[in-house]
């Protein structure tokens, strides 16, 4: 049903003949039925385009969701089978057995990751032991927060700090018997000052006594557990005790002193009374001059007595 | 006949009308149902080729007479109205 296009034909001319032949009601009705067909074509090709595009892009699949299955689903009930058929007997063999990569040997699956830890050294156990590794390793290198590390190169101060280090070390040998010695009475909270002398030590190591002295004046300079790193906050800081800074200030100052090694006992009972304030460092520079001058006094009698001998 | 008819349907097509019986016709048929109708015919069609390999011309040949033969008389009726009423108004001007 082809709609012709009457070509050659002028509009006045085309309404001429409508009217023409609109004369008779009959045409009318004929027409009208002639123009519907027309147009439900024209409806008809609309909508099989509109389906067809649907059923080549997948649109219609997309709207109409998943096809349901003709089959239903069977429970089956057979003493060999699982509810889905498959046989219970098949699956155990095939997926409990994994390999190990690193041994190569089979392994039953619920097994297999006791086993890693024990093949490749991976797990709990050995994770310890490796972060207590790590952590030996980085104690070794001296830094201190960052703190004075303009200095560090400077050939000066590589040589300063060498005797400084000797000392330190003899000094740590002596700290370590001290306090254990001190405070009995309080074992827990020795403890902890005792590893934080023995940490502060590790990173004051390159300091002179002066550069110490300076830098325990402005800050609490407490030595972390954890970080291994000053406390760079002032000498009030709350998250440190007085006692914490005080044992610190002990272990890390006195030892710089060159009498040290002689005067090991008279540091300790220095070090003892709780009434010298330790975050003001005046009162360990004095205690250090004291010091200073006791030796000599000393010696000043031991000439003086020794004098007297050699006279006599 | 069928040169008057088309002399009818050309008018109509110029002065425009047809696009609005058009869209008459394709909204009721959309609101009657017709629409879905044809839709499950192209389903069943495509489910009768074999190969999953449907061509436009297949669904137009196969479709279109039931397609045709669905259409539901109220509508087609109210339709011929319409069209008849509009082109005897038409020739009074």
């Amino acid at each position: 049903m082809s709609v012709q296009i009457l070509s050659g034909l002028s509009l006045s001319d085309l309404n001429v003949r409508f009217y023409e032949f609109m004369k008779n009601e009959n045409n009318a009705v004929d027409a009208a039925s002639f123009i519907f067909d027309s147009l439900l074509e024209d409806v008809t090709t609309g909508f099989l385009f509109e389906a067809h595009h649907g059923l080549k892009t997948g649109l219609t699949e997309l709207i109409e969701g998943e096809k349901e299955d003709e089959e239903p689903y069977n429970i089956v009930n057979s003493p060999e089978c699982d509810v889905f058929g498959f046989s219970m007997l098949k699956k155990t063999p095939f997926d409990s057995n994994c390999s190990c990569p690193n041994c190569d040997r089979p392994v039953s699956a619920t097994r297999f990751a006791p086993h890693l830890e024990k093949c490749m050294g991976m797990g709990r156990n050995s994770s310890r032991i490796a972060s207590r590794r790590i952590a030996s390793n980085s104690r070794e290198p001296t830094s201190y927060a960052g703190l004075l590390s303009d200095d560090e190169d400077d050939a000066d101060w590589a040589g300063a700090s060498q005797p400084a280090e000797r000392r330190k070390r003899r000094m740590k040998n002596n700290n370590s018997k001290k306090p254990k010695q001190m405070h009995n009475g309080n074992n827990k909270s020795n403890n902890g000052t005792n590893a934080d002398a023995n940490d502060g030590g590790a990173t004051y190591e390159t300091m002179t006594a002066n550069e110490k002295k300076n830098l325990l004046l402005a800050i609490c300079g407490v030595v972390s557990e954890h970080t291994k790193k000053l406390c760079t906050r002032s000498t009030r800081c709350p998250q440190h005790t007085e006692e914490q800074r005080r044992a610190l200030r002990n272990s890390v100052l006195e030892p710089s002193t060159p009498e040290s090694q002689t005067m090991g006992l008279t540091a300790e009972e220095a070090g003892s009374p709780p009434d010298s304030s330790p975050s003001s460092s005046c009162s360990s520079s004095s205690r250090k001059r004291e010091r200073h001058r006791a030796p000599r006094k000393n010696k000043a009698k031991k000439d003086r007595n020794a004098s007297p001998n050699g006279r006599d | 006949m069928t040169v008057n008819n088309t002399i009818a349907h050309q008018r109509l097509i110029l002065t425009g009308d047809r696009e609005r019986f058009k869209e008459l016709l394709r909204r009721r048929l959309i609101e009657c149902g017709w629409r879905d109708q044809v839709r499950m015919l192209c389903r069943d069609a495509v489910k009768e080729t074999e190969g999953n390999n449907v061509t436009l011309d297949t669904l137009v040949t196969r479709v279109t007479p039931r397609a045709r033969a669905l259409v539901p008389d109220t509508v087609k009726k109210e339709l011929l109205q319409k069209i008849k009423t509009h082109l005897l108004t038409q020739k009074e001007h």
